[in-house]
């Protein structure tokens, strides 16, 4: 910036005539500035019709990066296993469940040992629920940068649902070795897992940003969202196969867009056909999801520093 | 001369206690209902029929200068923080229009984002991004802020162990070294002991005479006739009086003195 100003020059003492003086000043000086000719900042009340103002996201994407950067700092900071508790989680999760479904009940699995059949489940589900958890808590959880700073608040869940993505990362490699020790033969369709992560994160980031905006006004979202997680475990075919509800009510559990993902997966992953239909069906409804709860977010998010 | 920042007509209504209204949805569903039946009819009408709103901020006018430095004076209540946040962009006002025609950053607290268990590198990192400084920004002025901060040695530490001095410099120290073109200040520099407030002081001079435009609000009366060529005075939301730093500062000291509950 090439702000010149004629006040440079002169001292700055306190003296009071000196102030008024300098005050007569302003009005004889020649505009030395550049002012842009469009204001850079426009302040209103908003219209009813919000526009999601993606440039102002991009333009704030360095702190998206330090946000997330600072959730995945903070989590594992002052722990003895930092980062291993990634794994521990669906881990112990997947022996608990391999013992009681696998073993004690029998849980059929369409052939496939029951710890790879749960645990390819259990690493879509664990990544999904906990971005959805954290994201919809996550601006209750930074209220002083909500009434303190501008950014785009979009960034704050969304830096929520990207943290969980090295945790994700971290507990495939247990997949990898679970495949690995049952040979499993390793195959072009386990690239598969990227577009799966993604089509995840789109819904993680459609669910969590929703109830984020939501749980301003509403503290309800707090007690309902641990209930709705855990409703939406049981009707995922996590701890068994879709192919063990009868054939004509399996297009309910197919509402449910985590069943087409987890199926997806295990079809990949274990050599069967891949169910594209119903990839297709949870991109559309991720994306769906995406748009309309940025939508409402956008406009619930005029008023987050009054209410939170 | 073109303003930098024009604010015009300027409005904010609050509603008491909004959080206990929301909290019963099935009324303030059936209120926005309601509102949006009559919303045609209601434009016209002024405040005063329903009492639980209060006017924060009620027809605000004024334009600052490139290079100008204001101050923004007032009992407690009187809208000055409001005003803040509104050009901030922190909260939405109900009326109203303002233009700025620069970078703005917005010092409402010092350390925002600052996390206690991150150190102190980190924080410097986290809270300049926060504040809208570009990582490269950050990554130039680094040692700078540091040495400014008098925390050298303690930089990798975790600042929540950190004395509470030490903190706050830090975090004074990163807004310090923001570079916008437009700075706006709510009553931050009271930070540190007394030497440190000298440095806090001396860095606002150079600020101000290095031509950026600063907005700024406090109670340290001294500070405004120190530092701000012209300065405005708010009352119950509205404007009162708006000049040279000196008559405004005087006119707050008489209405100070005649009133009979004198702000704290």
């Amino acid at each position: 910036m090439s702000l010149t100003n004629d006040r440079v020059e002169e001292t700055e003492t306190i003296d009071q005539s000196v102030k008024g003086a300098r005050a007569d000043a302003r009005h004889s000086r020649t505009p030395s500035f550049n002012l842009p000719d469009k204001p850079v900042v426009t302040i209103e009340t908003r219209k009813a019709w919000v526009s999601l103002n993606l440039r102002d996201l991009w333009a704030y994407r360095e702190l998206l990066y330090f946000l997330m950067w600072r959730d995945i700092k903070v989590r594992y900071k002052q722990t003895v296993l930092g980062a291993a508790w990634a794994v521990i989680q669906p881990l112990t999760t997947m022996i608990i469940f391999t013992y009681f479904f696998g073993k004690l009940a029998r849980v059929p699995t369409d052939g496939v040992p029951y710890p790879v059949f749960c645990y390819t489940a259990l690493l879509l589900w664990t990544f999904f629920s906990n971005a959805v958890t954290h994201a919809a808590n996550s601006l209750i959880g930074n209220s002083n940068l909500i009434t303190k700073v501008y950014f785009p608040r979009l960034i704050i869940p969304s830096a929520a649902v990207g943290a969980g993505l090295l945790d994700f990362a971290i507990a495939s490699v247990l997949l990898v070795g679970l495949l690995v020790y049952y040979d499993f033969a390793v195959t072009w369709r386990y690239l598969m897992i990227f577009p799966l992560v993604f089509l995840t994160t789109l819904l993680a980031l459609g669910v969590g940003i929703w109830f984020s905006a939501l749980n301003i006004r509403y503290r309800d979202v707090r007690y309902a969202l641990p209930f709705l997680i855990q409703v939406w475990f049981f009707v995922s075919p996590i701890i068994y196969p879709s192919s063990l509800v009868p054939e004509e009510f399996r297009w309910v559990l197919h509402l449910n867009p985590l069943t087409g993902l987890i199926e997806f997966f295990r079809a990949a992953l274990f050599g069967r056909d891949l169910p594209w239909l119903a990839l297709g069906y949870v991109a559309g409804l991720s994306v769906i999801v995406l748009a309309y709860a940025s939508y409402a977010f956008r406009r619930m998010e005029r008023s987050f520093a009054e209410y939170i | 001369m073109k303003p930098i920042i024009k604010v015009e007509g300027i409005s904010k209504k609050f509603r008491i206690n909004p959080r206990e209204r929301s909290s019963v949805r099935y009324e303030t569903l059936r209120e926005s209902l309601t509102k949006f039946v009559r919303l045609p009819f209601t434009r016209g009408q002024k405040n005063g029929k329903r009492d639980d709103t209060i006017w924060a901020l009620k027809d605000v006018n004024f334009e600052v200068f490139p290079g100008e430095v204001m101050g923004i004076i007032g009992a407690n209540g009187a809208g000055k923080s409001t005003l803040l946040k509104v050009l901030s962009r922190i909260i939405e006002p109900t009326s109203g229009r303002v233009e700025i025609y620069g970078r703005v950053a917005s010092l409402l607290e010092v350390g925002t984002g600052f996390h206690p268990d991150l150190s102190g590198r980190e924080n410097v990192y986290l809270n300049g991004a926060i504040l809208g400084m570009k990582r490269r920004e950050i990554d130039e002025r680094f040692d700078e802020i540091v040495a400014f901060a008098e925390v050298e040695r303690f930089i990798d530490e975790a600042v929540k162990h950190y004395s509470s001095g030490m903190y706050l410099r830090l975090a004074f120290a990163v807004a310090a070294h923001l570079d916008p073109e437009i700075l706006i200040i709510d009553e931050v520099l009271a930070v540190g002991d007394a030497n440190f407030q000298k440095k806090c002081l001396g860095k606002m001079d150079d600020v101000t005479s290095s031509g950026r435009t600063v907005l700024f609000v406090t109670h340290g009366l001294a500070m405004v006739t120190q530092l701000c060529r012209r300065a405005i005075l708010f009352n119950g939301g509205r404007i009162i009086k708006m000049g040279p730093s000196s008559e405004v500062v005087a006119h707050y000291d008489l209405m100070c003195n005649t009133s009979t509950d004198e702000p704290a």
